[in-house]
């Protein structure tokens, strides 16, 4: 029970009253302007922790993505060239088919020949294929030499044409070690073969040799670059699965993050509301107590 | 005779009424002096006087002049302000330790780890690109300056707690000779019939201050009106007008808690003859408890923590960058080329300016990323001196540090609630209520004015007299 209070009492309850609203109104504004629940981590140290783990993965995620879609444009890059090798293959195999017939003439086999070693310059163009620098078939170097000699260098020999990288580049796609997609492809594996059938009916043709012999090896040489061009598409449908994953996962985690964080503006805004009428109030209630006094009320 | 009795007792009664006018008029001045204690004029009724046929009753005497206290809650208020102090200090170095280390800012110890990380990707993904080298090189001296911020900020609040230390020591050592020359004062003036209420009130001040540094017990000797001081461990500080054991600080070069290198301050205290000795149970509590708690076991253990990961990543990523067979941009073995240089996270400092001497490549062959991918992988391994990965870990350091603030601010809040209720108990008792003195000004003032119409009364009944005679 209260028997009595002295006037220092009243005062030090105003100020702790008043001071400790302030101090929630000062918070409440630090919401409302960053909109943000919490700035340190003492606040909520439970949800600081779990924000930081969130923000890690949102950053992981984030990542992933970039590699995704560096991958993708490779992958893309190498499904177009090897689409046109594919189309080179296929005119040389008709080329083979048509000159292994005993009735073209020798100025035939000479123009046939002239064609052929336009589909090797091309082809060859086309495992030298450049993007952003980089040499799509030749491990993926940046600014390097190209990985394959050209035909039109002396002694130039298919067998031996290429001198890229013969490991595979890959890119990090996930939290753990083994999560990668490998988006190189070693140029020696998929033209090898059809460089040097190329080279050899360009020889049977000069040489009026067995043209007819080289359409195996053609054909060879189109399922080899046939084969890569399926496995490229495989990985573009594995890295697009994992950017939808991924764009979902971000999402997942940018609504854990909002939900952990993000201050509820209408409640905030509403409890500040409310600890501004009980500021007001207080200080009021103290004006009051301090005109009632018995020295406002009697002249001495 | 009686008429002169009559006047004689009206007289005392204006010299009463005028004195206790004065206590209400000093209460009224100290209604907001923290600390004071209200007083009340004691009035007892005077014997009889006179003599012959007449006998009349002496009129008023001010008996004395009494103070308004409970010992009991002056006691428990001692208590009560020594807690609140030890749990706002702690609280108030671990408020400041957790806002200056920002963990939820944009430049994070976790967001610094992912960027680096996020750097080694990007070299993963254009090993030979110098612009995504010099980028995981410019995210590695982020991390490192972080690092090194946060342990050189752990060093710097820990200075600040030793000085503040020393300086509360010394305000201590300060208030223990107040208060034995105001012992010694009040015993002078309870010697010669005084009631030494103001010195009594200075001293409970000074009582007070010394409450806040270390805890301390009062007992007051009810004949000289001295207070004998002792820890509450045990030993006696003032005796009378005595300092028994003053308190002093000296560089204590064994305390292996340093974070700075600096030569960190014992607290102990000094005897009459001026040895100094060490009594840790005496400074557990209060202030000073507060913040040697904080420097010695909070801090530390921040910067070990901080250390314990500046150190692992330093040896992970070491690791991957010199592994038998990691190769630069140029082809040369890495091996003896760290990254990192330093163990902890004072000295941790990126080792190399040239980003092609990252070693990408696990091979000659041209582009080859495998080592960038090994580094990169990092970011989401466990590692064993952890339990944790690299940002795992920061992120339970950054939540536990905040929960350690939060519990200490629980703590100050509850103390601080009971130091409220005890100091309200306190001025209930004891603080001045205006309206209370101005009824009792009223009063008095009523009291001497009857006296004066009583004087007035006497005096006119004398003058008749004198003209009769006359």
């Amino acid at each position: 029970m209260i028997s009595r209070i002295a006037d220092i009492q009243i005062f030090d309850q105003l100020r702790t009253h008043a001071t400790g609203l302030e101090a929630t109104l000062a918070t409440l504004q630090g919401e409302v302007s960053s909109g943000k629940r919490f700035q340190t981590a003492d606040a909520d140290p439970l949800a600081a922790g779990e924000v930081l783990r969130t923000t890690t993965t949102l950053g992981a995620l984030a990542q992933y993505t970039s590699s995704v879609q560096f991958g993708l444009s490779v992958l893309g890059a190498e499904d177009s060239a090897l689409g046109d090798a594919v189309q080179i293959m296929t005119r040389a195999q008709e080329i083979a088919t048509e000159q292994a017939n005993g009735t073209v003439t020798a100025s035939d086999r000479a123009a046939a020949a002239e064609e052929v070693h336009g589909l090797l310059q091309a082809l060859t163009s086309i495992a030298n294929t450049e993007l952003s620098g980089r040499r799509l078939f030749g491990g993926l170097a940046l600014d390097a030499q190209a990985p394959f000699a050209s035909p039109d260098d002396p002694g130039y020999d298919a067998n031996s044409a290429y001198n890229g990288s013969t490991r595979d580049f890959s890119i990090k796609v996930g939290s753990s070690a083994s999560e990668r997609v490998r988006i190189s492809t070693r140029g020696d594996a998929v033209f090898g073969s059809s460089l040097v059938a190329l080279q050899d009916l360009e020889t049977a043709l000069r040489t009026n040799g067995d043209i007819a012999g080289t359409i195996g090896a053609l054909q060879q040489g189109q399922q080899d670059i046939s084969a890569e061009r399926t496995s490229v598409g495989v990985r573009e449908t594995q890295l697009q699965t994992l950017q939808s994953q991924q764009a979902s996962l971000t999402l997942n985690a940018q609504t854990r993050l909002s939900t952990l964080q993000d201050a509820d503006l209408a409640t905030v805004l509403s409890q500040l509301t409310q600890g501004q009428i009980a500021l007001q109030a207080v200080l009021q209630a103290g004006a009051m107590i301090a005109q009632t006094t018995l020295a406002g009320l009697i002249k001495l | 005779m009686a008429i002169d009795l009559t006047l004689s007792i009206a007289a005392r009664a204006l010299t009463v009424d005028q004195a206790a006018l004065g206590v209400i008029g000093n209460n009224i001045a100290n209604v907001n002096t923290p600390g004071y204690s209200r007083q009340v004029p004691v009035l007892s009724a005077a014997s009889e006087q006179g003599g012959g046929t007449f006998h009349l009753d002496g009129g008023v005497l001010l008996q004395s002049v009494q103070q308004i206290l409970d010992p009991f809650v002056a006691q428990r208020l001692l208590a009560a302000t020594t807690d609140a102090a030890q749990k706002n200090a702690v609280a108030t170095q671990l408020t400041a330790l957790v806002a200056q280390l920002d963990d939820l800012g944009d430049s994070s110890l976790t967001t610094l780890l992912g960027n680096f990380f996020a750097a080694a990707s990007a070299v993963a993904n254009q090993p030979q690109d110098l612009a995504a080298r010099q980028g995981l090189l410019g995210a590695a001296n982020a991390l490192a300056n972080e690092f090194n911020r946060r342990s050189a900020l752990l060093a710097q609040l820990q200075q600040h707690a030793d000085d503040q230390i020393v300086g509360d020591a010394t305000q201590a050592n300060d208030d223990l000779a107040q208060i034995a020359q105001l012992n010694a004062d009040i015993a002078r003036e309870t010697a010669q019939g005084g009631q030494a209420n103001g010195l009594r009130d200075q001293r409970r001040q000074v009582l007070a201050d010394l409450a806040q540094k270390i805890g301390i017990t009062t007992q007051e000797d009810p004949t000289t009106g001295e207070v004998t001081v002792a820890s509450t461990a045990g030993p006696v500080l003032v005796a009378g007008g005595t300092v028994v054991n003053g308190i002093a600080t000296q560089p204590d070069p064994s305390n292996p808690k340093t974070l700075s290198g600096n030569t960190l301050h014992q607290v102990v205290l000094q005897t009459p003859s001026g040895a100094l000795v060490d009594v840790p149970a005496v400074f557990a509590s209060g202030e000073i408890g507060g913040l040697l708690a904080v420097r010695d076991g909070n801090l530390p253990t921040a910067s070990q923590n901080l250390d314990t990961l500046a150190s692992a990543l330093a040896t992970a990523v070491n690791a991957v960058q010199t592994q038998p067979g990691a190769l630069d941009l140029n082809g040369q073995p890495t091996t003896g080329v760290p990254l990192f240089n330093g163990s902890s996270a004072s000295t941790l400092a990126v080792a190399i300016t040239d980003p092609s001497k990252i070693a990408a490549a696990l091979s000659n062959q041209p582009g080859d990323n495998q080592n960038a991918l090994a580094l990169a992988d990092l970011a989401t391994t466990v590692q064993p001196a952890l339990g944790s990965t690299f940002a795992g870990y920061a992120a339970s350091e950054a939540a536990r540090l905040g929960e350690d603030a939060q519990q200490a601010q629980g703590l100050a809040t509850a103390s601080q609630g009971v130091l409220q209720q005890v100091q309200n108990q306190r001025d209930a008792l004891s603080g001045v209520n205006l309206n209370e003195e101005l009824t009792s000004l009223l009063s008095f003032q009523h009291a001497f004015q009857a006296s004066a119409q009583v004087i007035s009364v006497v005096n006119s009944t004398l003058e008749e007299l004198m003209q009769i005679v006359s």
